[in-house]
């Protein structure tokens, strides 16, 4: 029976620290390390660059409860992989019929269409404070994304993307090039505290949204089967997958810092993570301003090569057609259709002049949120099932934990639609 | 039993959550699911599944006088067949539950695919499922959406195909269909070309390779995974039982036993060698210790050696007894008593030459051979230049320890792009 979080338990494999050990880590390591990281993509660099903007180190409390929530579902994910060898996709289409999942990839596919768009923004934004005119930068990295998934391999990808995770060291060496007060941020990250202030709300959820999205628990999940792991092994898979979670809060933890430290006690005005990247110059030098640049193309290229590519796969996983980046147009032309048109698609809203991108980014951070209590409900159902799941099913402690998520982000996202449609009614109800 | 007005053909979406009524009218419940059974030719509906609020009951399929799109009738009155009420088990098979919308493989088309709709048919008053609806088609019937895709079509004079296999063709990959898989079609999966078990078993989930291989006799099971990309060939060996994983080595060529051993962590290579067949464990372990990309990695230990002193009528009678044995049968190689060679004759010469001529007088001598060094670039050249099938290979000691065949280094100089295809990914 499997009995919830334990630090025993998810610290098992490494109490015996040994050669045999460690090479079975290094070679389970991969899936849940990625998917966290991209976590970090254009639209999370964006909200964390502008939580610590404007708000300072008064949001850097949200960042432990969200690590265990994060932790708890992407866990939930990678165990389903491991026992069910199936993707996320796959196993909605199996339990609940192929109409839920006909609404769950439409919305899966809206979501990281703006997903998409975001990162393209990214890039445009990143390469332009190094000169480079969006309208060169974005249709090669779409043609270059576009031609890495039609003739690389995954093996090559995946490799590619472990070497892309090390540039979010940036971060950290920003964040302590800024020269903040630890002291301060200590204490901000272990005392909660809340603004009655609808722009503080609206932060909160795009922290909470952002770090949980939907397209995650898809990629993790299979990630982690099309790696076989399978159940033996995947004490190591859920070391990975803590790994990788603690790795993408530490770098938005850092992130948050350095805008804090810098643009928010200068008190500063910005609204994307290019102008946070921009305002870093004057503050702590060109160094940390190029670095915190360079993180966020890394980023954004990084996440525009895996999200379309993904969204193809789970929804022709779900659909039960054909793929695979080794078919072509005409033996799986769903697949290869769908990524085209995200990634042309997204490319053309980037470059089309006056484009809202500010808009853009919130509003797919926004539809991350609304969609991914359906995905958790989902994922609930399908881990608690005990014909599927066997003796896997979750312990009351996992379920408790993504419960509260579920609700949470429920409450939050209505919260956040009301003030969308009434600006402003949250502050008045608080009255401040 | 009664006589069943039924509807010639149609699909399990089109009567799913149908209200059934009784000879009465009243309603009876919501059909749920139904219980399948292996049929003559097709499986058959035993059970329909009817739900009322929270209660599951069971109806036998002679209960039934009524089974069309619009109405689903049960004779009985409501006290007798009907109140057998219904508590689900594993061993029955459940049209809805284990069938629709899982993946299935196809045997005909050698892929995996999803069922999107059963269509059911009257065969001599048994409901049975004919095919499988495996298209848009069936997609859109069952979002609701076919009547208007269709309009949309006819408006661009264009056809929505129906995409539909024969049950005959399918194979349920789900376990707890095993009854069936028992009686349907299991035995054209070995009939399939392991190349095409191996693209099928690439697309499946861990627990559904397994069901698969044990499905399949280790013969085909062992070519079936020599055929699999290293990687997932490692993978599958090592997730399935040691036992089994031994018995399937055991059935393959030694060279690819070899390959498929190589490819697995020094542990697991060493505990499925001591479960093999002593013999052909030492072939497969002399044939690892050799460099992987040169001749002795890439040779084969089974080939045809016969002696100088045989006839040609002896000579074919020693080939038919080592054939089922030895995989490349083509040539026969002449071996003195301290195994070197002395020369090959092939097939054709000896099918060619009079059954009393003495062996040594027809077999070509001064041969062309390579070292177990050899790289691939040489062997390659060889057999090229002189056209061999198969190339043999001598020792350091100048003894023969294998051959080398054409499709062996063929394999290797495939183009990079050809041999990524077979990529899952």
């Amino acid at each position: 029976m499997f009995t919830g979080i334990s630090i025993f338990r998810l610290f098992k494999p490494i109490r015996k620290v040994n050669l045999r050990n460690i090479l079975m880590f290094m070679a389970i390591l991969g899936p849940g390390i990625i998917t966290a990281n991209v976590d970090n993509d254009a639209g999370g660099i964006t909200t964390y660059s502008l939580a610590g903007a404007h708000y300072g180190y008064s949001l850097l409390w949200l960042m432990l409860p969200t690590t265990v929530a994060l932790v708890v579902i992407q866990e939930m994910c990678a165990r389903m992989g491991a026992v069910t060898g199936k993707g996320l996709s796959d196993l909605i289409r199996e339990s609940f019929g192929v109409k839920v999942t006909f609404y769950v990839m439409i919305a899966l596919f809206l979501t990281n269409m703006g997903n998409s768009v975001s990162e393209f923004a990214g890039i445009a934004a990143s390469l332009e404070i190094f000169g480079i005119s969006k309208y060169l930068s974005v249709p090669v990295s779409a043609l270059l994304v576009w031609l890495l998934i039609v003739k690389g391999s995954y093996k090559v990808v995946e490799k590619v993307f472990l070497v892309a995770c090390m540039v979010y060291i940036a971060y950290p060496i920003a964040a302590f090039m800024a020269t903040p007060h630890w002291n301060t941020i200590l204490t901000a990250t272990i005392t909660p505290s809340f603004k009655a202030d609808s722009g503080y709300l609206i932060t909160m959820i795009g922290v909470v949204g952002t770090t949980i999205a939907p397209w995650m628990q898809f990629y993790q999940q299979s990630a982690v089967v099309e790696k076989g792991i399978t159940i033996d092994q995947y004490s190591f898979s859920r070391l990975d997958v803590v790994v990788g979670c603690i790795m993408a809060i530490v770098v938005a933890f850092f992130i948050v810092v350095a805008c804090a430290a810098t643009i928010f006690s200068q008190g500063l005005q910005i609204e994307t993570a290019a102008d946070a990247a921009l305002a870093l110059k004057p503050l702590v030098g060109k160094h940390a301003s190029a670095l915190f640049a360079f993180g966020l193309f890394n980023a954004s290229l990084f996440a525009a090569c895996i999200l379309p590519l993904s969204t193809a796969y789970y929804i022709c996983e779900g659909m039960g057609w054909e793929s695979g980046i080794d078919k072509d147009f005409r033996r799986a032309p769903q697949f290869f259709w769908l990524f085209t048109v995200i990634i042309i698609s997204s490319a053309l809203i980037i470059l089309f002049p006056n484009a809202p991108l500010i808009t853009i980014m919130f509003v797919s951070q926004v539809v991350n949120g609304a969609v991914l209590p359906f995905v958790l409900v989902f994922m609930l159902f399908l881990i608690n099932d005990r014909r599927l799941m066997g003796p896997y099913t979750n312990g009351p402690t996992f379920n408790i934990v993504a419960w509260l998520t579920v609700i949470i982000m429920i409450v939050l996202t209505a919260i956040m639609t009301i003030d969308m449609m009434v600006p402003g009614i949250f502050g008045r109800m608080f009255g401040s | 039993m009664s006589a069943t007005a039924l509807v010639n053909e149609l699909y399990l979406s089109e009567v799913l959550d149908r209200t059934v009524i009784n000879d009465q009218g009243h309603e009876v419940g919501r059909l749920w699911d139904m219980i399948m059974i292996p049929g003559e030719v097709f499986p058959e509906v035993s059970h329909l599944l009817v739900k009322d609020r929270k209660q599951l009951y069971s109806i036998p399929w002679q209960g039934i006088t009524l089974f069309t799109p619009f109405v689903i009738s049960a004779s009985a009155p409501l006290g007798e067949i009907i109140k057998g009420k219904y508590t689900p088990s594993e061993a029955d098979i459940l049209v809805k539950r284990d069938i629709l919308d899982k993946q299935i493989v196809d045997v005909d088309g050698a892929k995996v695919v999803r069922v999107n709709d059963l269509k059911l048919g009257n065969r001599k008053d048994l409901l049975c499922i004919f095919t499988v609806d495996i298209g848009f088609r069936g997609l859109l019937r069952r979002l609701g959406h076919e009547r208007l895709w269709e309009q949309a079509a006819r408006l661009l004079r264009k056809e929505i195909r129906h995409q539909e296999i024969s049950w005959e063709y399918v194979q349920p990959l789900e376990t707890n269909a095993s009854r069936l898989t028992l009686t349907m079609a299991r035995d054209q999966m070995a009939d399939m070309h392991p190349a095409d078990i191996a693209s099928i078993i690439s697309q499946l989930s861990h627990t559904h390779i397994q069901t698969v291989l044990t499905s399949l006799d280790t013969e085909t099971a062992g070519e079936a995974i020599h055929e699999l990309e290293p990687e997932l060939r490692s993978r599958v060996m090592s997730q399935l039982d040691s036992e089994q994983a031994s018995d399937i080595l055991e059935e393959m060529a030694p060279d690819e036993a070899a390959d498929v051993l190589g490819d697995l962590p020094e542990e697991k290579a060493k505990e499925l060698l001591e479960l093999m067949d002593e013999e052909e464990a030492e072939d497969i372990q002399e044939l690892l210790e050799h460099e992987e990309d040169s001749a002795g990695g890439l040779m084969n230990s089974e080939y045809i050696a016969i002696g100088e002193a045989l006839t040609v009528d002896e000579a074919l009678a020693e080939i038919r007894r080592l054939a089922p044995e030895t995989e490349t049968v083509y040539y026969a190689y002449v071996i003195d008593r301290e195994e070197r060679l002395q020369g090959v004759v092939s097939l054709k010469e000896l099918l060619l030459n009079e059954g009393n001529m003495p062996i040594a007088e027809i077999m070509t001598t001064n041969l062309k051979t390579v070292d177990v060094e050899a790289t691939p670039e040489d062997i390659l050249e060889i057999v090229a230049k002189y056209n061999l099938v198969a190339v043999p290979v001598l020792d350091e000691e100048e003894k023969m320890a294998g051959i080398v065949t054409v499709d062996d280094i063929l394999e290797l100089f495939l183009p990079f792009a050809l041999r990524r295809r077979r990529y899952h990914h």
